[in-house]
């Protein structure tokens, strides 16, 4: 059980579901996100244009960015389709729970725990690298080497899980008895590919397969998953809620599990364009915490016709809203890099080096690397480009925005005219030796160079 | 240009504005003026929310201004097109078809189905749209009570795929399965899956969607 404190949180969290205003979908779509989102951008003269940086360094701006958002989240607060109730923090609350954010957390255990740290816009302190698969789907038979040559990168501080696709043969089915038995196999297969692969006390992203509570409360009971793990939960677009991800948020504080919690708004979407999408995430990092709780809080805004989280509009909004929340708060926030492109291609790394960079200079504590090919192609993901994005990440500590500013502008020149050709590239089976767990000679060459190219053009030394 | 074009130009700012009172003024000035009612949707309505759709697939403008099109335009039709048409008795339809949406049972994720919703009205289908988290027997109760031509069904999740293909064993089962096309789409989905699930076919994108539909009812 936790202190009373963060135990009363929870419950209040809880009583909103139940007592708040009750108000139609459409006019929380329509009134509660979209026109609040327009009205906030002109308040706070949220505006870029396509010549200006893409990693903004100026403080007043990345402020007002962060202003905007808090008032959005206190002026709308989060949906819960439940109950069809809006639950609504004052700003007192916020505060209260923003000032009982730890500065630093370790998570995993023994020789594998590893602490994340709150950063701030150009900061040189370390972060963190959770590398894997992050859902993307993949059979049965290969789930567990999938993972272990994950789990096997040295860079990767934690690592994340992918989708199963059937449990035991059999289909999994949300909120059924099958989500509780694939969440017992993931467990299962993911915890023995990290001990093949030596580190048994990495913390590892879970529980993936869980649609509903069903799949978390399964995977994370007795011999499964455990507190030292990152249990994950999420606002649904655009900051709504409902009881399963609840229930996930009660067991979190219970078992005093880590976890993830995130929220991705839509480029193009209820929130409109890169400016809208700015507020949405500070307001959204800020309603994640309150609602679910969440070690971490992470964002992936998601473009409405390509998917990815790196389109040029989305570099700057991501950048801003963390310089905002960095200098702001001490949530440890972290980007989820999801690039069009998959393995076995050049502009995956040039899609993910983007948004990293842009990031990791702009104050996030961890980055979420790589939802490849944005995540919807069964086995199309590897780990050499989250090898490549957790080598870059600590590269580019300590790196001002300003100095990385031109960099990720030529990077984004390098993929934004192809982004629509989806170039998702080759599955896992055709990228990494399934014996030997490592990357083919020809993957292998092809992110070489993009190292040296990254070294040449940029002076990054990569790998 | 044309009457119709300056028209046409005009009317897409009035529903991009939202402003009620000046597409549902035009609307009537025109049929005043002698066009039939068929007549200003054929040559001033469908071209215009064609050109929205167009607009929000290359986001020149965003889902908000595209809900704006589509709620004047609703207003366009329920005050000035429909009581014309059903005055005339010409008993002529401007619907392409009835499109049933629903996301399944399992999933709350709601913008892609919204979108590809509003893409095939603005490209003249009418929706029946049921939400999320829909059972499948909802779904083909709905689809016999509404008689639709086509189910539309959307999922975001992997886990939610098996709720899909009810719909379809759900169809099979009551013998009414070559009645109603199927289509899904979502981020879970393609068309390996569809195939797979015993879909009639698959849509990749709202617009793809769109032209899917036509294609199921042969009006490409």
């Amino acid at each position: 059980m936790t202190d009373p404190t963060d135990y009363e949180i929870l419950l209040n969290t809880l009583d909103k579901a139940e007592n708040g205003p009750i108000i139609d979908e459409k006019e929380w779509d329509h009134q509660y996100i979209s026109q609040t989102v327009q009205e906030l951008v002109q308040k706070y003269d949220i505006s870029w244009a396509t010549d200006d940086p893409m990693v903004p360094w100026d403080d007043d701006f990345a402020d007002r960015v962060y202003a905007a958002g808090l008032e959005m989240a206190l002026r709308t607060g989060v949906y819960c389709l439940d109950t069809k109730r809006q639950m609504l923090w004052k700003r007192g609350e916020l505060e209260h729970i923003l000032k009982r954010t730890p500065r630093q957390v370790t998570v995993g255990a023994g020789e594998d725990a590893v602490t994340v740290y709150s950063r701030k816009p150009d900061d040189s302190t370390r972060v963190a690298i959770f590398g894997g698969p992050w859902g993307v789907p993949v059979t049965e038979e290969l789930y567990g080497p999938f993972i272990e040559s994950y789990a096997q990168e040295p860079v990767f501080d934690l690592v994340e899980n992918a989708t199963l696709l059937s449990t035991h043969g059999r289909q999994i089915r949300a909120a059924s008895p099958w989500e509780a038995v694939a969440g017992w196999q993931e467990a299962q297969m993911a915890l023995e590919a990290i001990e093949r692969a030596g580190r048994p006390d990495i913390a590892v992203g879970c529980v993936e397969i869980s649609t509903t509570e069903v799949g978390e409360l399964a995977g994370s009971t007795y011999g499964g998953y455990r507190p030292t793990d990152i249990h994950h939960a999420a606002l649904i677009s655009e900051q709504k809620t409902a009881y399963h991800q609840l229930i996930k948020s009660v067991h979190f504080a219970h078992t005093q599990s880590f976890s993830e919690t995130y929220f991705n708004p839509m480029y193009g979407g209820y929130v409109g364009g890169g400016p809208g999408v700015a507020i949405a995430i500070v307001s959204g990092m800020l309603l994640v915490k309150a609602s679910l709780g969440g070690t971490f809080c992470n964002t992936g805004p998601t473009h409405v016709h390509l998917d990815c989280s790196t389109h040029p509009d989305l570099i700057v909004a991501t950048g801003l809203a963390f310089q905002g929340l960095a200098r702001n708060t001490d949530l440890l926030v972290s980007p989820f890099v999801r690039p069009t492109a998959g393995p076995g291609t050049k502009e995956i790394f040039y899609e993910s080096a983007a948004l990293t960079i842009a990031t990791v200079v702009s104050g996030a504590s961890l980055i979420d690397c790589v939802q490849s090919a944005t995540g919807n192609n069964t086995l199309y993901s590897s780990p050499l480009e989250a090898r490549f994005c957790g080598e870059l990440s600590h590269s580019v500590e300590g790196m001002t925005r300003k100095e990385a500013d031109p960099i990720v502008k030529k990077l984004v020149n390098k993929y934004k005219s192809i982004q629509g050709e989806r170039l998702i590239g080759k599955p896992f089976t055709e990228v990494y030796d399934l014996e030997s767990l490592q990357p083919t000679p020809d993957w292998l060459d092809l992110y070489e160079s993009v190292c040296e190219e990254f070294d040449q053009e940029f002076g990054l030394s990569v790998n | 240009m044309s009457d119709w074009e300056s028209k046409q130009k005009q009317f897409i700012k009035d529903i991009l504005a939202g402003d009620e009172e000046a597409a549902v003024s035009m609307a009537r000035t025109s049929l005043e003026e002698g066009a039939t009612p068929v007549e200003f949707f054929e040559n001033c309505i469908a071209p215009s929310l064609q050109d929205v759709g167009k607009r929000f697939e290359t986001l020149d403008i965003f889902l908000p201004e595209m809900v704006t099109a589509a709620d004047t335009v609703e207003k366009v039709n329920s005050e000035v097109i429909k009581p014309a048409v059903a005055e005339s008795q010409a008993g002529e339809s401007m619907s392409l078809g009835k499109v049933l949406l629903a996301t399944v049972q399992g999933d709350l994720h709601d913008i892609g189905k919204n979108m590809v919703g509003l893409m095939l009205k603005v490209n003249g289908f009418e929706v029946v749209d049921l939400g999320t988290n829909v059972p499948p027997a909802d779904i083909v109760a709905r689809a016999e009570q509404e008689q639709v031509d086509i189910i539309g069904m959307s999922a975001l999740l992997t886990t939610c795929l098996p709720y899909m293909k009810d719909v379809c064993d759900f169809l099979e089962g009551k013998g009414i399965r070559d009645k109603y096309p199927v289509i899904i789409g979502g981020a879970a989905t393609h068309p390996e899956i569809a195939e797979e699930m015993g879909a009639n076919t698959h849509g990749g994108s709202a617009a793809e969607g769109v032209e899917k539909c036509k294609m199921l009812l042969g009006k490409l």
